[in-house]
């Protein structure tokens, strides 16, 4: 097992992890992140714009992704997961366990011969299911590092990759590797995972070909999403009425996941502005319970979505179903004149889901975390980065639901941190 | 209107329901079965209690158009209960239709029915005991007294139901003689049947409550029209009267052992929460029929001169009489008419469209 020493070990390579990382990095510390996924990015790098800029989110993220891969003082570790960390006397070590690519990196000059003679068809996880990639490919098309993956459940070997591999670089017997990481300090930005699409049976998340997660329709949206263009997963068909369901996964005591997840509002606007620039003549209407627009400058995009006329209506949709055609119904409870359970058809139903911590335990790190499982911050308002253990910080939506704005800033205010805490620990030792 | 704050307040006493939580979303309007365009709950309702629109809730036929699925409750996202709302709107009103007051009081001092109950039943079992004269026709004369003393409470509450939802409005008597009102009243009211609305019927709780009804309404009819006489008459398995009583003991008693053990058990919405005076109702209706069924018993085995069928006689008779007097005008049971009595009001307010 080979060991590596490093200043901050920080598990996860979202925007917060990166930010923390090239933060890090430029103090003149080292920074060694692990992300368990094939390319650093996070969620970020799946969205397609963010709000209230409308910058296009890729445009963002692919810059920091860059900045921190080519990094002289941060190494990455992708594709690669934490077995733990240990607090010991002079600071952490941890176990990771990297996963077989099944492709030897060092030799791999990422062509894409490989992907191209590949006969398997798989779901692409990147796409949320939507589109379908090769069982050997780079995980899609900006991402870092361009190594393909092979799909170890889903390769019928038949070798054809590995004869038009022009570096021979194929290599079916990989296997896990672990190695040690010692460090003084730790950044938790683990991140979130967004609510199941069968938290609430009511809405057959999973059961409706036209109900989709929010993160799928952020794909549906993105420039270089899995169809190229906004079109319902059952037939094909260019939707004319598009429903947003807010408080899908959250502000719910009945799936037991009572608080706000801060994003879903503006996400939603967002999603709905861009929706009617992409499709002029399509009805958008977003059912919410509150809007929740906080943020600097949120309200503004709010009421500019509504100047676009994106139909806002107050209900809390109770249940969904479909037609004999695949259209979503819903029933809500019309509040304008008085109260009237009602039925409406659309063509396609985006769940605004909330999130939820993407880690239970924290790889044995014994950190304070709150009833939904987000990491405690006992001094939320001086310190945010600082968590129970001396050494381990955290940054972003590990520690509760935030924004990208919001996310970025406490990277930036964990980096500090740890920056001080490394130095400090330096003297004092 | 005046918003009233402390309406909300007084609701509360007859239930555990929390509907400050309640933020308007709609959800229980939307996942009700039942809840239908012009005649909506519970959010509505909800809303008219919050500000404290009283009149608007005793002229509502809303609260018996419920059937307490408990779908609202279990959806709700601020587990505010809105299907126990409900049921507490179903008694508050029940006090508010109540001339004497009574009502209110049993709901808020539920030990002073209790005793009540036990006291009269006493009283009346040492007075039936030390009574010299012919028991059986003194049977006879309180059973006959029973239909004038439920009439008339039954003829108050229908009266001011029909004042509060149609005639303070109309200001004037306008009645429905349409043929089909008249039928979907009388259906819902010997069926039940919008206990199938819910979207996953709970077959269960539907049989045993028209085992419990209908057991009790053959009850009722056998009592009130005094066809039964275990102390003068032998009765046998091929007398009229034994299939009669079998059935209602057996829908009483094993309807009635269901429904406690659900409230026992609360595993469903419907039964988690209960009103001491549900428990009351539900005890008495069994003691009922495992009373009459006794004394028919013994007098199927033992004649009507056996000394044990008058002491089961007297205690049934005893236990009814505490039941017509304390509980039948008071509290839950006149739910029995309020419900068909809703269907017919609300066709009636289409028929005439009284807004």
């Amino acid at each position: 097992m080979s060991t590596k020493n490093t200043d901050v070990l920080i598990v996860g390579s979202g925007i917060a992890g990166m930010q923390a990382a090239l933060d890090i990095g430029d103090s003149g510390l080292n920074a060694v992140i692990v992300e368990k996924s094939p390319s650093i990015g996070g969620k970020m790098i799946s969205l397609s714009k963010v709000f209230p800029t409308l910058d296009c989110a890729s445009c963002i993220t692919t810059p920091k992704m860059a900045a921190s891969s080519h990094h002289p003082r941060v190494d990455i570790y992708t594709y690669t997961e934490v077995k733990e960390i240990k607090k010991v006397s002079d600071g952490f070590e941890a176990v990771i366990i990297k996963k077989p690519r099944f492709v030897i990196e060092s030799e791999c000059i990422s062509c894409k011969k490989c992907e191209e003679v590949c006969p398997v068809y798989v779901k692409d996880e990147f796409e949320y299911g939507l589109g379908v990639k090769k069982a050997i490919s780079i995980p899609f098309t900006n991402a870092i590092p361009q190594f393909p993956v092979l799909d170890e459940s889903k390769c019928i070997r038949c070798g054809a990759c590995a004869r038009v591999c022009p570096k021979d670089c194929i290599d079916y017997l990989q296997k896990p590797e672990e190695i040690n990481i010692k460090s003084k300090a730790v950044i938790i930005s683990t991140g979130y995972e967004i609510t199941p699409m069968d938290a609430k049976k009511e809405y057959n998340g999973t059961k409706l070909p036209n109900v989709i997660s929010s993160l799928q329709a952020e794909r549906l949206l993105a420039p270089h999403g899995p169809y190229g263009k906004f079109l319902r997963p059952s037939d094909g068909k260019i939707p004319d009425s598009i429903a947003y369901v807010q408080c899908a996964g959250s502000r719910d005591e009945s799936i037991g996941i009572p608080y706000c997840s801060r994003v879903c509002c503006m996400y939603a606007i967002k999603q709905a502005m861009l929706l009617s620039g992409m499709l002029p003549l399509s009805e958008i209407t977003i059912y919410y319970m509150d809007i929740r627009a906080f943020g600097k400058g949120y309200e503004q995009f709010y009421n500019q979505a509504r100047a676009m006329g994106i139909n806002f209506v107050k209900a809390k949709v109770a249940k969904i179903t479909e037609d004999e055609e695949h259209n979503p119904i819903l029933r809500i409870d019309r509040q304008e004149d008085g109260s009237k359970p009602q039925e409406v058809k659309h063509d396609i139903v985006v769940l605004s889901q909330g999130l939820v911590p993407s880690t239970k335990n924290f790889f044995g790190l014994e950190l304070e975390i709150n009833e939904y499982g987000f990491i405690n911050q006992p001094q939320k308002t001086l310190s945010p980065a600082k968590t129970n253990i001396e050494g381990v910080f955290v940054a972003g939506v590990a520690s509760g639901p935030k924004d990208i704005p919001d996310t970025i800033m406490e990277a930036g205010s964990a980096a500090v941190e740890v920056i001080n805490y490394v130095k400090s620990v330096k003297v004092g030792s | 209107m005046k918003v009233n704050t402390k309406f909300i307040k007084e609701v509360k006493k007859y239930g555990a329901f929390d509907i400050s939580a309640c933020f308007n979303c709609g959800n229980c309007t939307a996942v009700c079965p039942l809840s239908k365009e012009d005649s909506s709950f519970p959010r509505k309702m909800i809303r008219y209690a919050q500000v404290g629109a009283e009149d608007k809730i005793e002229s509502s036929l809303e609260p018996w158009m419920c059937y307490y699925c408990g779908e609202c409750s279990d959806t709700c996202p601020r587990q505010a209960y809105p299907g126990e709302f409900m049921m507490s709107l179903r008694r508050y009103l029940i006090s508010r239709y109540d001339a004497t007051g009574l009502s209110k009081f049993f709901y808020m001092n539920s030990w002073a029915q209790n005793i009540l109950v036990i006291g009269i039943f006493l009283v009346s079992l040492i007075f039936f005991i030390s009574y010299n004269g012919d028991f059986q026709e003194l049977a006879a004369k309180i059973e006959l007294a029973f239909p004038a003393y439920v009439t008339l409470a039954i003829f108050m509450y229908v009266f001011t139901m029909y004042k509060k939802t149609i005639l303070d409005k109309s200001k004037k008597f306008l009645f429905s003689f349409d043929f089909s009102n008249i039928k979907e009243t009388l259906i819902h009211g010997l069926t039940q049947k919008n206990f199938s609305g819910c979207s996953e019927t709970d077959w269960t709780r539907w049989i045993a409550h028209l085992l419990v009804m209908s057991g009790y309404t053959l009850t009722l009819i056998i009592s009130n029209l005094h066809l039964l006489e275990p102390l003068k008459k032998h009765y046998g398995l091929l007398d009229i009267t034994t299939p009669l009583v079998f059935y209602a003991a057996f829908g009483i008693i094993a309807g009635g052992f269901v429904m406690m053990g659900r409230r026992f058990l609360k595993k469903i919405q419907s039964s988690k929460f209960s009103h001491p005076t549900d428990w009351l109702f539900v005890a008495m209706l069994f003691l009922i029929g495992i009373s009459t069924l006794t004394t028919y018993i013994l007098n199927m085995a033992m004649g009507p001169d056996a000394e044990a069928v008058a002491i089961s006689y007297k205690i049934n008779i005893a236990i009814e009489v505490a039941w017509i007097i304390i509980i039948v005008p008071f509290t839950k049971w006149i739910h029995i008419f309020f419900r068909p009595m809703a269907i017919y009001l609300y066709n009636l307010k289409k028929e005439k469209q009284l807004a």
